[in-house]
């Protein structure tokens, strides 16, 4: 009997510090600033610890029944922690709250275990054997815990089926204690019974957990998660719905994998097969590959040089299979030369030029991104640009963002640029806008590479005609000490999302 | 048991912590630029060698700040050549100063010069050589990028620096109705940049109280609005409102139009514009040279510098005029210039603080700080991802009188200073310990000269104004305002002074 009733010791001291692993976890991945999240997060668990200790004097008779039950509740609220978190997080603006609720209840909880496990068996053994033996399983318990938890459990099992998987843990020793201590126990079978009942709903749970997070996730990502990363710059997401690859940065959408190639190729042929001869094309932003991808369609070009802030981002995209089948390998091209280098800078510090400029940064959500869309920036770009050559600028959502499409087809204006908006459907991103811009008129094209599954030379003069709910409206420039756009996108989706 | 329980998850708790957060670094750093030890030399009247060398020039201009190099940036440009820039310090530039690590050139003091009006002609002219005003438009990347201010108060950001949360209807009330004052000033035209051209008697009666004064004659009692004006008078003058002539307190709301846009500025502030003047005439500037004695003859008048006599037609006196008594033989001692102390501080910054809901600005201010708040040197930078900065950290020695301030600057060492400022942001960025490396502290006793009751329309310095005589003064002190256009207004003009004189001309 008492190597098992150790065991229970080991396997109960696990679970308290998967508990506290989980909610700290979920808490600086969903939140953000892990230090902060996992100071309060146990601060506040072995708070609530020293409450529970505090509490077990209050429990006087029928020991062993109510450590079962502590298990049992354990099992249940600690298991169903993860899950509960990233509901909380998806459907409701007080994810904190609920966070140090938990947090309270289940620390109180694992205070409470121990001092009555002592009591219990506190007849059994000489004292000081007794807290040999506890102490030793306890910390080895809390080793094992600590030590599966970032190398087995969340890699293979996620955060939601590991708290399920120790709240089983939990409802085990629950019914292990059952049949350990019977005798003291008049009513085991209906505590059997309720272990059994908590046990089958954690199974189903595990069962079903795929369901849950996806429910969770929905408000997050849609979609299951095959990759996340946090480089130095951006938080980077790749989820996957069947044959749908997303990406987000940030958690904003970059592209759906389905409807990708109507934004590519509308960002990329209507500027590139109007310039005579193009032989160097630049590309800005875009460390996705898919913009080269479409660029790489003309054999005629000899050189593609992207610049990406984030050596993260591009290597994601020249190695991993799936990735690189998207954009069709464009990155590992011998034509293609990747500079990781923040853009302003490096466009201020090249001297090269280029027939053909692809401007492709995330949307202007702050007044570090804002630089890359004023007058400054587009005067030190306008410089790179051939004498036929054309620049094409990722503009937002003329149709969600509309006062901020215009303010950027007005900053490319205002630098003495000729300017030619256009816009195209693409169902993942809504309605979406470029502003085509060189220091000569454009002519359409009258040719376009094969194979493209968008662009048609019958198709483009639409791209070009606004329909009045997406008409030009008058804005100022966007200029580094006005940074007017960062407030105008700001209110234009603040608009739609009341 | 529950110790050792709770002593467990405490310890593994610790360890992942510990993963990301490493012990509190140590932060190093010095005083840097002191230079009290030459100025002490002359006011203890040390023995100088005597001159053992001579060196003849036309003209002679005591003092590197932006007076001086002005002058002698007017001098090149005129096609003048015989003449000669004495600088005491290693490094040219005054309150120009500027420093550079590996992440970024820094400001030592003035880092910005507001959008000159139409008055402001020289610097305008100055603007146009060096391609900062372009036919008629500002370089985009010199006027300081936005978000531009920001302050800390009750708990929250706010943009701008004029408190715009928590007011009550009465300090809104008020704040409308000084504006309403300041559109009525600002409309005589008496209150320009520089200031010499608006000057009217008709104002000489604010000169005679102290800007708080004239707040509480006119009924304002809004702390958020006293507040406001002290801290501008603090910024512009080193001074409080009660220290502060009302006339200079309104001349610093009124002198500029309402709509300019924001201010122009670089990384290493005015520095820029010192490099580039340096650029123009660095082969006439002689760094290290303590002038020590200037004694006026017949024929003209003999600067003493080390071992060597400057002899000169005349001398453009740049210097702070504080010294002039110590340097000029003959000289009157001086009454109506008091000069307020100040200290700033760089700081090195490995990563950025934690700043919950705000975008970094440019100038950052904490309400109630006895301090200026700090600039952000790579605000000017165009790179969007920025992780190491300077951060520049001004304290005007405002409490107190000026004397009891310059002997706090020389008793308290660097660690005093270094907990201070650390203690004044600690309240604003918790974590500011964990990203500062070094912070390197410059303090000056005599910063700039203080706009006191009465200085304004004295005597003494429209004497020191008027360019008789062979000692042409020309430092921003002869304004009574510390600023960047009143420097150069004063230096290019005893330059032309000089240059008329020269050729014959009158004074």
């Amino acid at each position: 009997m008492g190597i098992l009733l150790f065991i229970s010791v080991l396997l109960i001291a696990a679970c308290g510090l998967i508990y506290e692993l989980v909610a700290g976890t979920l808490a600086s991945y969903l939140v953000g600033d892990s230090v902060f999240q996992f100071s309060t997060v146990i601060g506040t668990y072995l708070f609530a610890m020293g409450i529970g200790s505090a509490l077990s004097r209050y429990f006087n008779r029928g020991l062993v029944y109510r450590f079962v039950w502590i298990e049992l509740l354990l099992g249940i609220i600690g298991g169903f922690s993860s899950a509960l978190l990233m509901l909380a997080f998806a459907f409701t603006q007080g994810f904190e709250l609920i966070l140090y609720a938990l947090v309270i209840v289940m620390g109180a909880l694992v205070g409470l275990e121990i001092p009555l496990l002592m009591r219990i068996v506190r007849d059994r053994y000489q004292f000081r054997d007794v807290i040999a033996h506890v102490l030793t399983f306890d910390y080895l318990g809390a080793l094992g815990a600590s030590l599966l938890f970032p190398i087995l459990l969340v890699p293979r099992l996620g955060l939601v089926r590991s708290a399920m998987l120790f709240g089983l843990i939990n409802a085990g020793v629950a019914l292990w204690t059952t049949f350990l201590f019977v005798q003291q126990l008049p009513n085991h079978l209906g505590l059997r019974a309720a272990c059994l009942l908590v046990i089958c709903g954690l199974g189903v749970g595990m069962a079903e957990a795929k369901k849950i997070t996806a429910t969770a996730e929905d408000n997050i990502y849609a979609d299951e998660i095959i990759f996340a990363r946090d480089s130095r710059y951006q938080h980077m997401v790749l989820t996957r719905f069947k044959d749908d690859l997303r990406l987000f940065l940030n958690s904003h959408l970059q592209f759906s994998s389905r409807d990708e190639y109507r934004y590519h190729e509308a960002l990329v042929h209507p500027g590139l097969a109007a310039v005579a001869a193009p032989r160097r094309v630049l590309v800005l932003g875009g460390g996705d590959g898919l913009a080269v991808r479409e660029i790489l369609k003309y054999p005629q070009i000899e050189s593609v040089t992207l610049v990406d802030l984030d050596p993260e981002m591009t290597k994601v995209f020249s190695t991993n299979p799936m990735l690189t089948a998207l954009n069709q390998k464009s990155l590992i091209s011998p034509r293609v030369h990747i500079v990781n280098a923040d853009a302003f800078p490096w466009v201020d510090s090249s001297t090269d030029s280029f027939d053909f400029i692809v401007i492709d940064f995330p949307d202007p959500t702050n007044y570090s991104l804002g630089k890359l869309y004023t007058t400054a920036f587009y005067r030190a770009v306008a410089r790179h640009l051939s004498a036929q050559g054309f620049l094409v600028v990722q503009s937002t959502s003329p149709m969600f963002a509309r006062d901020s499409f215009w303010c950027i087809a007005q900053t490319l204006k205002e630098t003495g640029l000729q300017t030619y908006p256009y816009h195209v459907y693409v169902p993942s991103f809504g309605e979406w806008g470029f502003v085509l811009a060189g220091t000569h008129p454009y002519t359409p094209p009258t040719s376009l590479p094969s194979g493209l599954r968008f662009v048609t030379l019958g198709g483009l003069p639409a791209l070009f005609q606004f329909p009045p709910d997406m008409a030009p409206m008058p804005m100022p420039a966007n200029q580094l000490n006005t940074q007017v756009l960062v407030r105008t996108y700001e209110n234009d989706w603040k608009d739609i999302s009341h | 048991m529950k110790v050792g329980r709770r002593k467990f998850l405490g310890l593994g708790s610790a360890a992942l912590i510990g993963l990301s957060l490493k012990s509190e670094p140590r932060i190093e750093g010095s005083f840097v630029n002191d230079n009290f030890q030459l100025g002490h030399l002359l006011r203890d009247r040390a023995v100088f060698p005597s001159a053992r060398r001579t060196e003849k020039f036309s003209i002679v201009i005591v003092g590197g700040g932006i007076a001086g190099l002005s002058a002698a940036w007017r001098l090149r440009k005129r096609g003048f050549t015989d003449f000669v820039l004495l600088e005491m310090n290693p490094q040219a530039g005054g309150n120009t100063r500027w420093g550079e690590n590996e992440i970024t050139a820094y400001p030592w003091a003035a880092h910005y010069v507001p959008v000159p009006g139409p008055k402001a002609a020289y610097v305008r002219e100055l603007f146009e050589d060096l391609g900062v005003l372009q036919d008629g438009k500002w370089n985009e990347r010199y006027l300081v990028f936005a978000p531009q201010e920001r302050l800390f108060l009750f708990g929250r950001w706010q943009e701008g620096i004029e408190p715009a949360v928590g007011l009550r209807q009465k300090d809104r009330d008020q704040f409308k109705h000084l504006d309403e004052l300041f559109a009525g000033f600002r409309a005589s035209d008496a209150f320009t940049i520089p200031l010499e051209l608006g000057l009217s008697r008709k104002f000489a009666g604010l000169d005679r109280i102290s800007f708080a004064d004239w707040l509480q004659q006119q009924g304002f009692d809004s702390r958020l609005l006293n507040w406001y004006m002290n801290y501008a008078c603090r910024d512009d003058y080193g001074a409080l409102t009660k220290d502060t002539s009302a006339w200079a307190g309104i001349h610093y709301f009124c002198s500029r139009q309402a709509e300019e846009k924001g201010p122009l500025t670089w990384p290493e502030g005015n520095g820029w514009i010192t490099r580039r003047l340096l650029e123009r005439v660095g082969d006439h500037v002689r760094t290290n040279q303590m002038v020590h004695r200037i004694a006026s003859s017949n024929r003209g008048v003999g600067v003493f510098a080390g071992d060597t006599e400057f002899r000169a037609q005349f001398v453009v006196f740049a210097a702070p005029m504080f010294l002039a008594p110590y340097l000029i033989e003959n000289f009157q001692p001086l009454h109506d210039f008091t000069y307020s102390p100040w200290l700033t501080a760089n700081l090195t910054l490995e990563r950025l603080p934690q700043s919950r809901d705000a975008e970094p600005s440019w100038d950052t201010v904490f309400l109630d700080s006895p301090t200026l708040g700090y600039v952000d040197a790579m605000h000017q930078s165009v790179r969007t991802h920025i992780d190491r900065t300077v951060w520049t950290f001004y304290w005007a020695l405002a409490e107190g009188t000026p004397s009891q301030n310059r002997q706090l600057l020389l008793e308290k060492d660097w660690n005093y200073w270094k907990e201070a400022i650390l203690h004044d942001l600690e309240h604003v960025h918790s974590d500011i310990r964990q990203c500062v490396s070094r912070i390197d502290i410059m303090r000056m006793g005599h910063a700039m000269a203080r706009p006191t009751i009465g200085s304004i329309f004295s005597e003494e310095r429209q004497r020191l104004n008027r360019h008789s005589g062979r000692i042409l003064f020309a430092n921003s002190d002869l304004s009574g305002i510390s600023i960047f256009e009143e420097a150069q207004f004063h230096g290019v003009e005893a330059a032309q002074s000089a240059l008329a004189r020269l050729q014959g001309h009158p004074a």
